[in-house]
């Protein structure tokens, strides 16, 4: 589903440069769930970034669902990024400016001659379903608890029913119970056949996911199926 | 999508008050603007209605001389119309065309009045001045013997005394006086091309009278100053006490148009300035919120928008916005029209509103596209990362 060969990522600032990934080979096949984890600062972040093409590898060859992405242009980025991917921020990232509902809803906008008003309504009132959130459709984000924001960012993660869903420490700002209730709704989606990638700072959320891949210094260090959930 | 624009832009209704009113106010800039811009245009537009090179105006002072005034001038007038070099001539008033003075009357027929220019001429006015008849004929001496005394007017008299009438042969009231209306031309500005054309009477000149003592030629082209001089030496060779003056009527002309351009000038380059400010304010607005939104820009490209749609949205929203302020302006300016405010024609006020929606599109468009595009191209984990 996700193949990553060679990734090479490097931060160019005026005074200078980072080697945030270096020469990484990642294959992640569909309806897995998969949780990396390293220590601050080694590239996780970076890694899920380039996933989600939401940048660019300095060199190296990203495959999503088949499709070899390093020539692709705005265009065809725009599309594979709404229709196969779903991305959660560990800052959330809503727009406070918009209902929860039309928050959810953002991504079924920017689908070509797709659902009409009304059906893409629907679509975002069922996601915030599965979310366990039908109830807080009309507030606003600012009206809301971390747990619940991190469930209206996950509902417009799969709003738009995408085979991969990214997720950056989903549960980083959120307490422990919270955090497992997200981590089973994350679960519940990998049941439901999404293919998972999750960086996360907790060992015991990782432990619930199918194969640990491990990070150091912008390399990869590790890479374990664990047996008990697979 | 539309939708989404306007829950956007009604939710941050407070944030976005300034920016209507930014565009507001340069609405209201442009519109003044383009009022007098498209007033003057459209004055000058309009036809002069007679020509005026190679005219000159001759204007004769008898000074302390009170003899047999009116004879001198008549032999005066007879040697100027012997000249080779002078086509045609014709006495007339001292407000020749571009000269400084004016002189204007109240004009009656039935109901209708009209506030006109009034010019004294003699029968050979509209051929030294070349001006075209739209209707009837310029008056001749043998009409002077008529019950009436003879007039023409122009389009625009024609129009405020008598409609759609038929105005040949009718009689108007000026003054204590009473005319008989033998032709109609079509315009008449007398003070030159800016100006716009104004109701206008000719009146037909009583030859033996001693006033309006000046006389327009038209000479043959290439005819030169010394002809002047030798003109002015010999009225004051018949007319010993008398002074001539002469003034070529391009220059006098010219001196008219210096008058007119300089408010013009003023006006354009403080509506430049202001012009220019509105804009680099309006860009100055919109580059900050729209910077101020880069983290909003990679969520939404990290959800499948296109680089041009985002430019879109902030060109949509742009627009959104754009039409509240140019409906609050167009309540205000729309005033202008319906309260008659200057006096100008509808179709001036029309015409100006018009462009100025067209510039404050089309600047708020500019001010959009390239903070957007500029934002848009930035990777979207980069503009996630800065929020
Ligand atoms: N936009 C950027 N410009 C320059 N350097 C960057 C940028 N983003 C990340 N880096 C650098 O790249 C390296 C990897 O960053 P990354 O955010 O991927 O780490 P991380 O593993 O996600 O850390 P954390 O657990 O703290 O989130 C770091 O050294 C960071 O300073
Ligand atoms: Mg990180």
């Amino acid at each position: 589903m996700i193949n990553l060969q060679n990734i090479e990522k490097v931060y160019r600032t005026s005074t200078i440069e980072t080697l945030a990934l270096n020469n990484i080979n990642l294959h992640i096949r569909t309806g897995e769930f998969v949780s990396i984890m390293g220590p601050s600062g080694c590239g996780k972040s970076t890694l899920l970034n380039l996933m989600g093409l939401l940048d660019a590898p300095s060199a190296g060859r990203v495959e999503i669902g088949g499709e070899t992405v390093t020539q692709y242009r705005d265009k065809e980025l725009a599309r594979l990024r709404n229709q196969k991917i779903g991305f959660i921020f560990q800052s959330f990232h809503l727009i406070n400016d918009l209902s929860v509902l039309d928050n959810v809803e953002i991504p079924l906008l920017y689908r070509k001659g797709d659902a009409s008003g009304p059906s893409r309504r629907q679509l975002a009132r069922e996601a915030l379903e599965k979310v366990g959130l039908s109830n807080r459709m009309n507030h606003f984000p600012n009206q809301l608890s971390g747990g619940q924001k991190q469930r209206v960012a996950i509902a417009r993660a799969i709003v738009g029913q995408p085979s991969i869903i990214l997720a950056d420490e989903p549960t980083g700002n959120l307490d422990s119970a919270m955090g497992n209730e997200i981590m089973s709704i994350l679960q519940q989606l990998n049941a439901d056949g999404a293919t998972i990638v999750m960086v996360t700072h907790d060992e015991t959320m990782a432990k619930k996911t199918h194969r640990l891949v491990r990070l150091f210094d912008g390399a990869m260090v590790g890479d374990s199926v664990l047996m008990s959930n697979a | 999508m539309i939708r989404h624009l306007f829950k956007l832009i009604w939710n941050k209704k407070k944030a976005h008050t300034l920016l209507i009113i930014e565009i507001w106010a340069s609405f209201l800039v442009l519109f003044g603007l383009s009022s007098l811009i498209v007033f003057n245009v459209s004055n000058y537009n309009q036809p002069l209605g007679f020509t005026y090179e190679n005219v000159w105006a001759i204007d004769l002072r008898n000074n302390q001389d009170t003899v047999a005034v009116t004879a001198k001038m008549q032999t005066i007038m007879q040697r100027i119309r012997s000249y080779a070099e002078v086509e045609s001539a014709s006495r007339m008033s001292s407000n020749y065309p571009f000269s400084a003075s004016t002189m204007n009357n109240n004009a009656t027929h039935d109901k209708a009045t009209a506030m006109a220019y009034l010019f004294v001429a003699d029968g050979d006015f509209a051929k030294t001045l070349q001006m075209p008849l739209t209707a009837g004929r310029w008056y001749t001496p043998a009409d002077s013997i008529g019950k009436f005394r003879p007039v023409v007017i122009n389009q625009l008299a024609k129009d405020e005394l008598f409609g759609n009438e038929d105005p040949l042969g009718k009689v108007i009231t000026s003054g204590d006086g009473q005319y008989k209306v033998m032709g109609v031309v079509e315009t008449f500005k007398s003070k030159g091309e800016f100006q716009g054309d104004k109701p206008t009477i000719f009146e037909q000149l009583n030859e033996n009278a001693p006033w309006d003592k000046t006389v327009l030629i038209r000479v043959k082209p290439g005819t030169d100053a010394v002809f002047e001089a030798k003109l002015v030496k010999d009225i004051t060779s018949m007319a010993p006490e008398w002074g001539a003056e002469v003034t070529y009527l391009t220059d006098s002309r010219q001196n008219q148009h210096n008058l007119a351009l300089v408010p013009v000038t003023i006006f354009l380059i403080i509506c430049g300035f202001l012009l220019i400010n509105v804009a680099l304010g309006l860009f100055g607005i919109l580059n900050v919120s729209i910077a101020r939104r880069r983290g909003e820009i990679g969520l939404r490209r990290a959800l499948g928008a296109t680089e041009s749609s985002i430019s879109w949205h902030f060109v949509g929203e742009m627009w959104v916005l754009a039409t509240f302020a140019v409906v609050l302006g167009l309540i205000l300016a729309g005033q202008f029209p319906l309260m008659n405010v200057f006096d100008l024609d509808t179709g001036v006020y029309l015409k100006a509103i018009l462009i100025s929606v067209v510039v404050v599109y089309a600047i708020v468009t500019l001010c959009a596209v390239y903070p957007s595009r500029q934002a848009a191209t930035v990777q979207p984990a980069v503009a996630l990362h800065e929020e």
